[in-house]
């Protein structure tokens, strides 16, 4: 695939309703407040929204007039929003049932995404862990995963993950010898299966040592980003780095907490407003958050996560 | 970062100090510490690791650690298994325990890294890692009422100075021993107060929201 000019953040969790849709918008918002110019994506094309929390309850065009070949180019399907450097290309409007597209539907999607070019481009995927998600994901090393600090959402999200890992397994080994990978841990240890990343790691370096030298280096290219909300003041504080602690250690992925979004009803009001919560309540504890976690996405911000300028 | 890259290492590789997350050279109380935090996040009632693993794979990473731990704590299997990852050319001598006295590691030096700071991340990253592993700050960070004594204690846990912050932050440091003595006399205008207090605790590493609160809350401000 042709690697975009554009950062491109794939924002996806397992479960529906943890706040997906709400935090690539004001991401967005507030990168585009910064001067970036910037690009939405909604790619839950089963339940799109996206466009409402944009501000755009109306768009003229959407990403299904691209694949239903109405228009040449993604780029046409871009409408722009009430704020200045954001832009849309909604899911909403499809009068046919694109929520599990085709292969072929979806490379021309994906394709199409690389072609744009904008300084960042965030992807709403869909809640699960369908073929869809999984492949939007795989765009960019840069995706960021949405989970409530619920035991229910925080298992989705290890779903995800571990799909994401396995597709990228797969995709370095070849079907076939992912195969032979596959029965071959599974003869070994046949309570574990293949679903012991550990020991499907080990039994890569047995059977093909350069192989899994090529592997490792795959999956530690990724830089992946754990973002906790709808977060409540008895909520462990911690628990963001926790999980982070145990996909490192235990599926060998980088990834990085860089935030709890407060809880905070009034989220509900600007929805309702179909208005950006941040343009709307700045000052709150929530909105500081947000900015926070956008901050802690930008580039330079990695090395130093909780010394960003100290004097205000 | 020195964290990441020790942890890239799936876990059935790791060694004992590095399935405790601790250094070779690491005090008994220290790994003992690891051992409840490690034990914590594993355990069956771990909201973190829910779902994760099947029950086996967690009984097999519990013992694990239940193994590492007791190694590690009595003084002479310790002595032995270090002997074994030195023989095997995984550790190296001088950054064992015993030999810690004589040749102190400037790299666990954390007053060191933190002035001048070729290496920020790895500054931020260990202050995390000591917040997180440090029982008097999990205590402290637990009330909705914090003092300047309070804030005084948490500061001198994480072996920071009130000129290592004065110099980063801008702040006088008479100010910054004011709100250490709840010193009201000498205290700037209330937003100013907030904003020196914000640079305090982020200066620290620990979360701004919840001991700000706690600090205004104990003088009435909140
Ligand atoms: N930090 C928050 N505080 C309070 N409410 C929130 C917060 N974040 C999201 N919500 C609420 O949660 C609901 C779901 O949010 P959102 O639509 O962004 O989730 P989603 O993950 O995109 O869901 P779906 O999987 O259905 O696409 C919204 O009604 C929103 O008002
Ligand atoms: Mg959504």
């Amino acid at each position: 695939m042709e690697s975009s000019v554009s950062q491109i953040w794939p924002i996806g969790g397992g479960k529906g309703g943890t706040g997906k849709s709400f935090i690539t918008g004001s991401l967005g918002f507030m990168l585009a407040k910064q001067g970036y110019k910037t690009l939405l994506i909604d790619v839950d094309l089963g339940a799109a929204n996206l466009h409402t929390i944009a501000g755009v309850p109306n768009p003229s065009k959407c990403i299904s007039d691209f694949i239903n070949k109405e228009v040449a180019t993604l780029g046409e399907t871009v409408v722009p929003t009430p704020v200045p450097n954001l832009f849309l290309i909604s899911g909403a409007m499809n009068n046919l049932d694109i929520a599990n597209l085709a292969h072929e539907q979806k490379m021309k999607v994906l394709r199409g995404v690389a072609k744009l070019s904008y300084d960042y481009i965030l992807l709403d995927l869909g809640a699960g862990t369908s073929f869809n998600t999984i492949d939007f994901f795989m765009i960019s090393d840069e995706g960021i995963f949405v989970t409530t600090p619920e035991p229910t959402s925080i298992e989705n999200i290890y779903r995800l993950i571990r799909s994401v890992y396995f597709r990228k397994v797969r995709q370095v080994l070849k079907t076939y010898a992912f195969k032979a990978l596959a029965d071959e841990a599974e003869r070994r240890n046949p309570r574990a299966t293949v679903s012991n990343p550990a020991l499907l790691l080990q039994i890569v370096g047995e059977l093909d040592p350069e192989k899994s030298v090529l592997l490792r280096q795959v999956l530690e290219s990724f830089r992946f980003k754990l973002v906790l909300n709808q977060f409540r003041k008895q909520d462990n504080y911690n628990i963001g780095t926790l999980i982070c602690k145990i996909i490192e250690k235990h599926l060998a992925l980088r990834i990085r907490h860089i935030g709890n979004i407060s809880f905070d009803d009034r989220v509900h009001n600007a929805v309702c407003k179909k208005r950006p919560f941040l343009e709307l309540y700045p000052y709150t504890q929530t909105a500081l958050d947000l900015m926070e976690c956008c901050r802690m996405l930008l580039p330079g911000k990695e090395a130093c996560p909780s010394f960003q300028k100290v004097v205000e | 970062m020195i964290l990441q890259t020790r942890t890239m290492k799936p876990f059935t590789e790791q060694n004992y100090y590095e399935v405790l997350e601790v250094s070779p050279d690491e005090l008994p109380l220290g790994i003992r510490l690891a051992y409840k935090k490690s034990f914590e996040l594993y355990q069956e009632n771990s909201i973190a690791s829910y779902s994760f693993f099947s029950e086996e794979e967690r009984q097999e990473i519990l013992s694990r650690i239940e193994q590492a731990y007791l190694t590690l704590i009595n003084p002479e299997t310790r002595k032995e298994y270090d002997q074994s990852l030195i023989a095997s050319g995984l550790l190296e001598e001088e950054r064992t325990f015993r030999d810690r006295t004589k040749k102190p590691i400037a790299i666990y030096n954390f007053q060191k890294t933190l002035l001048d700071s070729p290496a920020a991340a790895r500054r931020s990253g260990e202050l995390k890692l000591r917040i997180e592993q440090n029982p008097v700050i999990r205590d402290l960070l637990a009330r909705d009422i914090l003092g300047g004594s309070d804030l005084q204690k948490l500061r001198t846990v994480l072996d920071v100075t009130l000129e290592a912050i004065a110099e980063k932050t801008n702040i006088r440091i008479d100010i910054l021993r004011a709100i250490e003595t709840e010193n009201l006399d000498l205290f700037p205008p209330l937003v100013y107060l907030k904003g020196f207090l914000r640079s305090y605790i982020r200066y620290l590493g620990l979360d701004e929201r919840v001991v700000l609160d706690a600090y205004l809350k104990k003088l009435g401000l909140h």
